[in-house]
């Protein structure tokens, strides 16, 4: 692959990590915040896969795709939904 | 106010390590001096242990103690979510008024669990073959269960023989490095013969250590969601 | 020359993915936009694989294939009262 290429795929992809995590940390409610919690795990695991470590990649994948996103929300379940100032 | 002074703080903080991280020369091409142990690795690793997944190999064989503290750090999480869901009452089915799941999603959890489970499987055997491991497997096996438990809820995991298969892997672990000290000359040194590359028995005794991580891993992570589900807060 | 038009479609298609998980209105919409952007990230990685020439990375796109699908499980049986 070309220099200019990777490093364009790089810097998006870092720049829409940010975004997810920015928004992970200002919404109200708490599903819409796991939401965003995992697509910023899934932009890691790219990253991961991109930078030649696929074991890194796939144990990212493993536990921000399916487990952390179901534990937190049988605790929203088993607590509040929304969050108050 | 505080949202400004909160800005600006982030900022110099942020610009600080900028700075300092600017001086490590991560990604260049080291020689000789600095990267002698990567290059040992990456060169020797595969003739000494017979595994050709060189990652495989360092986690288990040449670091191999590290990886027992890690195992042990994820027992005694374990233990402590125990403790606390042991004094709380169980969940009464009939009391809550709950909807049960449709029929396609009955069906299509009814079909994909052994498939998932196999997969799993997979992974954490050709661990010294192909990315991939006990950690990696155990926690694939561990989402089939919570599958189980969102579709299909009239199944009943037993958590008894749960318990027992994980406190069963930790034991077979050290017993692994105990015989190691027994035939060989050091704790958790690979002892078995190494056989012939990229077959499945090779290795030594690494494929026998990620099984016996992956059954571990498995059977803990899927008693803690168990726990969770089941137990009042 | 043809892979880079295929990076940059996918690309495309991921941000606009993100715009949906930014300003929808429930939180069905944004389950719906992460789905979405599991399976496009599964195209990507396969892309990938082809462009990096190792074969052994498929297993990656493997395992996000098979666990997005109980992610998204988990949250819809949460928005439907029977968890």
């Amino acid at each position: 692959m070309e220099e200019s290429l990777e490093q364009i795929l790089e810097l998006s992809l870092t720049l829409l990590m940010l975004g997810g995590a920015v928004c992970a940390c200002v919404f109200k409610d708490l599903l819409n915040a796991v939401i965003a919690a995992a697509f910023v795990s899934l932009m890691a695991a790219i990253l991961f896969y991109f930078l030649q470590a696929p074991d890194v990649a796939m144990a990212e994948a493993s536990i921000g795709a399916a487990l952390t996103t179901a534990i937190f929300v049988i605790a929203i379940k088993k607590t509040k939904r929304v969050e108050e100032e | 106010m505080r949202i400004l002074i909160s800005c600006v703080l982030l900022v110099i903080l942020s610009l600080g390590l900028v700075f300092a991280l600017e001086q490590a020369p991560f990604g260049s091409n080291q020689i000789d001096n600095a990267d002698k142990p990567g290059r040992f690795y990456l060169n020797q690793g595969m003739e000494k242990t017979g595994a050709a997944n060189v990652v495989t190999s360092v986690v288990v064989t040449y670091r191999g103690f590290d990886t027992l503290g890690e195992v042990t750090i994820l027992f005694i999480a374990a233990i402590g979510l125990g403790a606390v869901f042991h004094s709380r009452k169980k969940v009464k089915r009939y009391e809550k008024e709950k909807q049960s799941a449709s029929l396609i999603l009955q069906t299509g959890c009814r079909f994909l669990f052994p498939l998932i489970v196999l997969f799993g499987t997979y992974v954490f055997i050709h661990g010294h073959l192909s990315p991939g491991g006990g950690f990696q497997g155990g926690v694939i096996i561990a989402s089939a269960f919570l599958l189980l438990f969102l579709g299909c809820e009239e199944k009943k995991i037993p958590m008894k023989s749960m318990n027992t298969v994980e406190s069963l892997a930790g034991i077979i672990f050290v017993g692994i490095g105990l015989a190691g000290l027994y035939w060989g000359e050091s704790f958790l040194e690979n002892f078995l013969p190494r056989g012939m590359d990229y077959m499945l028995l090779s290795g030594g005794v690494i494929p026998i250590i990620y099984i016996a991580i992956g059954f571990k891993v498995g059977a803990e992570l899927a008693g803690i969601v168990a726990g969770l589900i089941e137990r009042n807060p | 020359m043809i892979v880079s038009i295929f990076l940059l479609v996918i690309g495309a298609a991921i941000v606009l993915c993100l715009i949906r998980l930014i300003k929808g209105p429930t939180a069905t919409d944004r389950a719906v936009a992460l789905d979405t952007v599991t399976t496009v990230t599964t195209a990507l990685l396969v892309i990938l694989a082809l462009v990096f020439k190792r074969y052994i990375y498929l297993d990656v796109a493997l395992v996000y294939a098979v666990l997005m699908f109980i992610g998204s499980v988990a949250i819809a049986r949460f928005l439907e009262k029977g968890i």
